[in-house]
């Protein structure tokens, strides 16, 4: 294991080196514009990160996934699912605050103290139960994003999965700043974040077990198809899933219009 | 991350068009025999579909038949190839279309045969483009949080047609254009490799 100084200095090299990569002429489009040609000009390497990643996902993480669906009962996991999520609420808050977004921001500070002080840790959905309305999950990435920057190149990372330049530099910030993590690390607990980690992972494959079994038994390219559906996401996530900037859909039955000057 | 609310693929509800709008179209404001006919539609389906008795061919005969009265097949294919349409012969074109019709039957019927409950509500319509309409609905399940799911409707003469869906922000049209895009590109920009690689796909089962 790296020093921690050592580990925060790197850290902090790849922080400034992936932002500056997002922000140099290599992001896509304007905002938005998922629908455009992708910006992958990394494809090689990140095919073959790609195909380990699914190795991995197929050899060890879905097996676990399917049997953690399978045999843990509905209610626990119910309850799993409650404590990550409450775990995370403080990042939640923070970028709701970044992003200028105070009602979700309060709508998340609500669900955290009552779920965590009334709910026993975040175990039991209380707030759900008295009413407190559902929050919109933010992370750094997103934040980034409403601020003006553009995502950069596709990347897929080891076991981290999909991402890109800007959503990359937002996962390193949102570890970091993590409180969980900076507790867990000052008490050195470091095992119950390696846990969490594992659980985290098992949990959330768990939930779309069939929708990427269909992806990958009905794409012609699922690195692509896989691709695709990341660049759409995100911008929906950004955009908090208002109306996205649609794509032509011109009416090939009729002669395209031939340009006309405007009027003087 | 991916999450089940995003990754939904085969949440679109078909039923029959047939529905002639009596209101003339205005370029600015959304249709409401949109609206009507995406009711229409998804209420036939999911009567077609909860009919749990039928035999699997029956099932899958009436998926054919609801899909390509619904939506405007040859003009999504056409529309997924992007600019690759204009650069392929008149046989690639015929085969790239027949291929492309047999993959969705083989990616979405399955889903529809195995129809367990769904519902759906209109929550909207507005106006999208020069002369579309975009309907939005909830596919209220009985497992899991409700899916926002859009579709894109355009008049034809005898009624509508649907000519995308966008499922909780991602559009289905998007996505398969992207990936042909890629395995056009993948090889050498020959549209060959797309055919020949849609036929190893509908070959795979029969469908």
């Amino acid at each position: 294991m790296m020093p921690a100084s050592l580990s925060r200095r790197f850290l902090r090299t790849a922080f400034a080196a992936t932002l500056a990569l997002a922000m140099a002429g290599c992001a896509s489009g304007p905002k938005g514009a998922a629908h455009e040609e992708v910006n992958d000009p990394l494809e090689v390497p990140n095919r073959f990160v790609f195909a380990a990643n699914e190795a991995v996902d197929i050899l060890a993480i879905r097996p676990a996934a399917e049997i953690y669906h399978g045999t843990v009962p509905d209610p626990v996991r119910q309850a799993v699912a409650n404590v990550l999520a409450n775990l995370l609420a403080p990042l939640v808050i923070g970028n709701s605050l970044l992003q200028g977004d105070v009602q979700n921001a309060s709508d998340a500070t609500g669900r955290f103290l009552t779920n965590t002080i009334l709910g026993v840790g975040g175990v039991f959905d209380v707030a759900s139960a008295a009413g407190v309305p559902a929050y919109r999950s933010e992370d750094f990435g997103q934040t980034l994003g409403t601020w003006g920057v553009g995502d950069g190149p596709y990347l897929v990372l080891p076991l981290i999965g999909r991402s890109n330049a800007r959503d990359a530099v937002g996962y390193g910030a949102d570890t970091l700043a993590d409180p969980f993590r900076i507790g867990m690390s000052a008490i050195n607990a470091n095992g119950v974040l390696y846990t969490r980690t594992g659980v985290s992972a098992v949990d959330s494959r768990s939930q779309i077990l069939k929708e990427v079994d269909d992806l990958r038994r009905n794409s012609v390219d699922f690195y692509a198809t896989a691709r695709s559906l990341y660049g759409q996401q995100r911008n929906a996530q950004i955009r908090n899933s208002r109306a996205v900037d649609s794509p032509e859909f011109p009416d090939f039955d009729k002669p395209a219009p031939s340009p006309v000057s405007p009027m003087p | 991350m991916l999450t089940r609310r995003h990754l939904l693929t085969g949440a679109a509800l078909l039923a029959l068009s047939g529905w002639a709008a009596l209101n003339p179209v205005f370029a600015q404001s959304a249709d409401p025999g949109a609206g009507a006919f995406i009711q229409k539609l998804g209420t036939e389906a999911i009567n077609s579909f909860a009919n749990k008795s039928q035999p699997k061919p029956a099932a899958l005969a009436k998926f054919k038949q609801l899909l390509n009265e619904g939506f405007d097949v040859p003009y999504i294919g056409r529309w997924v190839l992007g600019r690759y349409w204009n650069q392929a012969s008149p046989q690639q074109q015929q085969e790239y279309q027949q291929l492309f019709e047999q993959l969705i039957v083989k990616t979405y019927a399955e889903r529809f045969v195995e129809y367990s409950g769904e519902t759906f509500k209109i929550t909207g319509t507005r106006p999208e483009g020069e002369s579309d309409t975009m309907v939005t609905t909830q596919i209220i399940r009985p497992a899991g949080p409700p899916v926002a799911v859009d579709w894109r409707v355009r008049k034809r003469d005898a009624g509508y047609k649907i000519i995308d869906v966008v499922v909780e922000g991602v559009s289905m049209g998007v996505t398969q254009r992207q990936e042909f895009a890629s395995v056009i590109q993948s090889n050498g920009g020959k549209i060959d490799g797309l055919i020949q690689a849609l036929r190893q796909k509908t070959a795979q089962q029969p469908g």
